[in-house]
């Protein structure tokens, strides 16, 4: 039995609600759950596993010689960003300070260490719905998206 | 479970100069296998001596990461360019 049913049928026995209240809270409360379970069920056959990351660079199609203009096009398979972040807990103590000093230098307060395979999945699940769209400097444009 | 890669395209473009290789990973990693089960015994005395320092289970970690890395490889796509230089670089 659920926690809010058992405080239902405790309000009930202390006369703080009538039966009939009750028995609406009940069937309010089972309505709901098979809502959730079925809405729940939904996404999970809807929702589909992102394969890769994308990273574009594009130039200013403005500029005035798009053709010397650095152009980038990265595609990385989502299961070899997993496998990198497994491999940061095999970076050596001495190094992992290196590395955080480095980024520390380039303006980065970051920790190596803090960088668990279950942020990289939130992360992931966050990057599903969202396009991350930069215009930079000299009027390139930044995309980040998943694709699947 | 990733299917491994099997080939491997790089080309590099500077100017008018320039080179493109085609690496058949499914041969190299045939090698690799022959040159794991050769090794593999001495690797398991190495893992067993090492085991009581605790690092004979990185070492088991770190082949496992490599296997996966090596495996999850499959998909990748690298594409830069730079003015006339370019690099392009992809895992099938």
């Amino acid at each position: 039995m659920s926690e809010s049913k058992k405080r239902i049928l405790e309000m009930l026995a202390q006369k703080k609600i009538s039966t009939d209240e009750a028995y609406r809270l009940l069937d309010a409360l089972e309505t709901g759950e098979r809502g959730q379970g079925s809405t729940a069920k939904a996404s999970t056959t809807v929702k589909e596993k992102p394969k890769y990351l994308r990273v574009m660079v594009l130039p200013d199609p403005e500029s005035e010689h798009p053709e010397n203009v650095d152009r980038v096009n990265v595609r990385v398979p989502m299961s070899l960003i997993r496998a990198g972040v497994k491999l940061t807990a095999l970076i050596p103590p001495e190094a992992r300070d290196k590395v955080n000093g480095a980024l520390r230098e380039k303006g980065i307060d970051f920790d190596v260490r803090n960088l668990k395979p279950e942020d990289l999945e939130e992360l992931i699940e966050a990057l599903e719905d969202l396009e991350v769209d930069v215009v930079g400097s000299k009027g390139e444009k930044v995309k980040v998206s998943v694709e699947y | 479970m990733n299917r491994p890669p099997v080939l491997m395209h790089l080309r590099i473009q500077k100017e008018e100069r320039g080179f493109d290789l085609w690496l058949p990973l499914f041969l190299l990693l045939l090698l690799a296998l022959v040159v794991f089960i050769i090794v593999s015994p001495l690797m398991v005395i190495a893992i067993l001596v090492l085991w009581p320092s605790g690092r004979g289970r990185t070492i088991i970690l770190i082949i496992r990461a490599a296997f996966q890395t090596l495996w999850s490889m499959r998909g990748l796509k690298v594409d830069v360019h730079s003015g006339p230089r370019c690099m392009y670089f992809t895992v099938v």
